[in-house]
């Protein structure tokens, strides 16, 4: 029998299901708020009024974007770094602390979000995932935040941890490539939160909280976006760690190249971060300069994900002739089609290609002008963090799941349905989408049609670009009930005998092809933080200048007023003892189910 | 370390593609005489707007012949003015801000989109060569009823367009035999003078003048109307300038009850 | 089969990009295509597939292209 990763590392695998399942519930509650959003901006669907179509709009951001996506990260990077040092954590109650802050900060912030569909308090946060200042959200939302990030600092903590004490025993060895791969993703995290922390910390949580009468918006807004971008690759380095160590195996081959794995996440590492103000090409009170630098550094982000493309097909390549695959192009017939951790991943990948032509586009200053604000943007991060990222995830559950539990996969058909109703459903949406935002149909909008004047369609008409997105929507939503079904009857599966052993993508050319110096992580961080202090301290220093660290007065428009501190400690003291109340019966609920 | 051919070829390109986008955006961003958003306008006071000669008073102006500047409010959940009014052929400079959240002012079906801040002023120049009708709209979150903000922009062909404002004072009662006296103030907003008519009818009397306004200025007068040619009873007026007009009604009456005051 | 099940699955799912780039495409050439028309020339594309998929070997017995997964060689792959 060939040992599973909950042979060789039971209590990581506990660690891990708790960060699936917590991912997974997120998954859902964001699923069903996007499937309201669908039916409500399309106008097939309203029942509720469109001034809380702003509270489901900020749930399905914070729940896929921040919870999803990284309780799932953390999960996959504790097997890598677990599974390729070999290496039982250094202390797993720790594992278990840093988890339970997310847990609870995240449970938190949720709370402040969901509180907003109902009157009977004065909590709410439909500020969106950008809260972007003078929005002003509830106290509660940013502690939650600022808990679950520090969480997730401790997890790199724990990860650096373990790859120093397995140094110290294996000093002559290369980084093994799963583990450069989270310590890279990780240094990149560290580097871009510095952003939202100081943002969070230093000026919306006070703020909130009445100890601070103003904030200056401009400031606020770049500091987000000084995390905003990097957090990106954040979602995107797990999915790209996939498609570097799992799909070459799973087509039967090997990784084409280890070398240029460690130099994608290098770059990555280097130029993320470098970049925010990209977003802020319409902002007044930036100079055309910064912009125009953060542009630059954009552009030359293709550079690691074309990178990818290369390797990712090269090694599918490989794999395929491997399973005896023949021909220029006849080797694609020979891929395990059949495998929905191979199709997910594939159709995943090229979707990303796709997106990645809709993102340039975004980051060309003068183009970006057409597509700003408009529907185009959310057809473009549907296909990059919704699918890249997101059908990534859901596919290599597949094999993940049965190596954490112990337990067969339910149904591969059901799990290639899914991958494949996914695939065509997000074609269609942010098909739509896109051509909906050229036509300047605003996004993050209740009711996109307006009174005074029509939108004009190129090609067919506004009422089928909203049919389309209906039926996008309504296609995902099945895809995300099949991978719920398949979800759950695993973990209600027998454990079983005939299971995979734990392991990852061997190389053709391996790691003692890569330079030294692509190991040398005090160097790449070195160039990482130079770069961000050019790219960031005249704009910063500019901002601070023209309109003061806390800003100018503003006219007051705060959804609640927070008139006296005492009264708001004791409600938050209140709030979060409830909270942490019930984060505990979750987690004591959830660890229960997941004993056997 | 080993690079196989076919991947350093895939790197040239690659990087050629980037670079070849860099040239193009710059290209397309500096070289055609298009300026980007940037902070060329100062810092302003967002809860002092009232104070600010351009948004106290939101409103276009000519400053050059087919020049204009609008300056424009975005606030929860209108803009102003609406609907905003310039000619065909026209270069308009919008100058737009903020007093309380982010906002965006997009001109749909234009690339004339800006985030609009509170604490800054977006500047952006546009030329309009032909008679349109655009709608406005934030595409930035600013509240519970942000699909509601929406605004027009109307280019009008040349002879519809103009900048002239009309306000009269007039009496609402008259003693019959005194004299009614109508002050019509003429304000030309354009550059060029204005040469036009008033033209005031009352009851079945029928006044005319002409006047020639300077650019950028007012131009006052009286029309003065016998009320014995009117006769006793209520009368409406209608005074009118080009496009513009203004109506009320007269009451000739025989005796006021307190003085002859105009009122 | 010529291609494999999850194979001609994943080929028929390439086809909706294709048919809903369609008519943007055929908007630039000036030729205008209607839903209906959009969705028939989409089921001709799929038979077209389906044949080719479907159309027996040339030679007989002949073996499909190396495209059985591990658990498929336990049993006889179509």
């Amino acid at each position: 029998m060939s040992e599973t990763y909950i042979d060789r590392f039971p209590a990581e695998a506990k660690v891990i299901r708790s960060a699936f399942y917590g991912s997974f519930l997120a998954l859902a509650l964001g699923g069903l708020f996007g499937i309201i959003q669908t039916l409500h901006r399309t106008g097939y669907y309203r029942f509720i009024p469109s001034e809380d179509y702003y509270t489901v709009l900020t749930a399905h951001g914070v729940f896929l974007v921040i919870s999803f996506t990284i309780f799932f990260l953390v999960g996959v990077f504790t097997w890598a770094i677990t599974t390729s040092l070999d290496r039982e954590v250094e202390d797993i109650r720790f594992t278990w602390a840093w988890y339970g802050l997310m847990a609870i900060g995240i449970t938190i912030t949720g709370i402040a979000i969901l509180a907003g569909f109902t009157d009977a308090t004065d909590i709410s946060a439909s500020v969106l995932f950008t809260f972007y200042a003078p929005l002003q959200a509830h106290p509660m939302f940013y502690l939650g935040l600022v808990l679950f990030v520090v969480g997730t600092w401790l997890a790199g903590a724990d990860w650096f941890r373990s790859w120093l004490a397995w140094k110290k025993e294996n000093p002559d060895e290369r980084i093994p490539l799963p583990t450069f791969m989270v310590l890279t993703t990780m240094i990149m995290w560290y580097i871009a939160t510095l952003g939202v922390a100081v943002a969070i910390l230093l000026f919306l949580l006070p703020w909130s909280l009445g100890l601070i009468d103003n904030v200056n918006p401009t400031l606020t807004r770049t500091l987000f976006w000084f995390f905003g971008h990097p957090v990106v690759y954040f979602w995107l380095m797990p999915a790209y760690m996939m498609w570097y160590i799992m799909l070459p195996k799973v087509s039967g081959g090997k990784l084409f190249s280890d070398p240029l794995a460690r130099v994608v996440f290098v770059l990555f590492l280097v130029l993320s971060v470098p970049t925010g103000i990209h977003h802020q090409y319409l902002d007044p009170g930036i100079a055309e300069g910064f912009k125009f630098i953060a542009m630059t550094n954009t552009m030359f982000l293709l550079l690691p994900s074309f990178l990818t493309a290369f390797t990712v097909v090269a090694s599918m390549e490989h794999g395929a002739r491997q399973r005896g695959g023949t021909g220029y192009f006849g080797w694609l017939k020979a891929l395990p089609w059949r495998d929905p951790v191979f199709a997910g991943m594939a159709l995943a990948g090229l979707m990303f290609a796709a997106a990645g032509f809709s993102g340039m586009v975004n980051a060309g200053m003068n183009i970006n002008y057409l597509v700003h604000n408009t529907f185009w943007v959310v057809g473009h991060f549907h296909l990059t963090v919704g699918t890249a990222v997101a059908l990534t995830f859901m596919a290599v559950t597949y094999w993940f799941l049965p190596q954490i539990t112990g337990k067969a996969l339910w149904n591969r058909s059901v799990g290639l349905a899914q991958v494949v109703t996914w695939f065509v459903g997000m074609t269609f949406m942010s098909n739509a989408m896109h051509r909906a935002g050229l036509l300047g149909i605003p996004r993050r909008t209740a009711e996109p049609l307006y009174e005074n004047f029509e939108f004009d369609a190129a090609v067919g008409s506004v009422g089928e670009l909203q049919a389309q997105i209906a039926l996008g929507g309504l296609l995902l939503s099945v895809s995300l009930l099949l991978f719920f079904a398949n979800v759950i009857g695993t973990v209600l599966n027998d454990r079983s005998d005939s299971l995979p052993a734990n392991e990852y993508a061997g190389t053709l050319s391996g790691p003692e092809d890569a330079p030294l110096v692509l190991d040398n992580l005090k160097l790449w961080t070195g160039i990482a933080i130079v770069l961000v202090i050019f790219a960031y301290t005249f704009p910063l220093l500019s901002i601070i200048g023209r309109g003061g660290l806390f800003g100018p007065d503003i006219i007051e428009f705060v959804p609640i007023s927070v008139d006296t501190l005492p009264v708001v400690i004791g409600a938050i003291e209140l709030v979060v003892t409830d909270a942490l109340a019930s984060a505990a019966d979750t987690a004591v609920a959830t660890v229960s189910v997941v004993m056997r | 370390m080993n690079i196989h051919a076919y991947e350093k070829l895939w790197l040239i390109a690659a990087l050629v593609l980037i670079v070849g986008f860099i040239v193009t955006i710059t290209y397309g961003s500096v070289g055609l005489g298009i300026a980007m958003i940037d902070d060329s306008e100062d810092a302003i006071e967002p809860s002092e707007l009232s104070e600010d000669e351009r948004f106290s008073d939101p409103r276009v102006e000519q400053v050059g012949e087919n020049e204009y500047e609008a300056y424009v409010v975005a606030q929860t959940f209108i803009f102003q003015p609406d609907p905003i009014e310039v000619p065909e052929n026209s270069e308009v400079t919008f100058y737009v801000t903020s007093p309380d959240v982010i906002h965006s002012f997009s001109v749909v079906g234009t690339n004339i989109n800006t985030m609009v801040i509170p604490g800054e002023v977006s500047t952006m120049t546009a030329e309009f060569d032909e008679p349109e009708e655009y709608g406005i709209i934030c595409n930035e979150y600013c509240g519970a009823d942000h699909h509601n903000m929406e605004g027009e922009l109307h280019v009008l062909p040349e002879d519809e367009f103009d900048m002239t404002e009309l306000s009269v004072e007039a009496p609402d009662e008259v003693e019959l035999g005194d004299e009614a006296a109508f002050d019509v103030s003429v304000e030309n907003g354009q550059l060029d003078d204005l040469e036009t008519t008033i033209e005031l009818e009352v009851g079945d009397e029928t006044l005319t003048e002409d006047v020639t306004v300077a650019g950028d200025s007012t131009e006052e007068t009286t029309l003065t109307v016998d009320t014995d040619d009117l006769g006793e009873g209520d009368h409406d007026w209608t005074v009118t300038v080009d496009d513009h007009d203004e109506s009320g009604t007269l009451s000739v009456v025989e005796e006021l009850d307190e003085g002859d005051d105009d009122e | 089969m010529r291609l494999s099940k999850g194979g001609l699955l994943v080929v028929l799912a390439l086809l909706t990009p294709l048919l809903v780039e369609l008519r943007v495409v055929a908007g630039w050439l000036n030729v205008e295509l209607s839903v209906a028309q959009t969705v028939l020339i989409g089921l001709v594309l799929v038979g077209m597939v389906l044949a080719y998929a479907f159309w027996p070997e040339s030679d007989k017995g002949s073996q499909t292209e190396g495209n059985a997964t591990s658990a498929d060689r336990l049993s006889k792959s179509d």
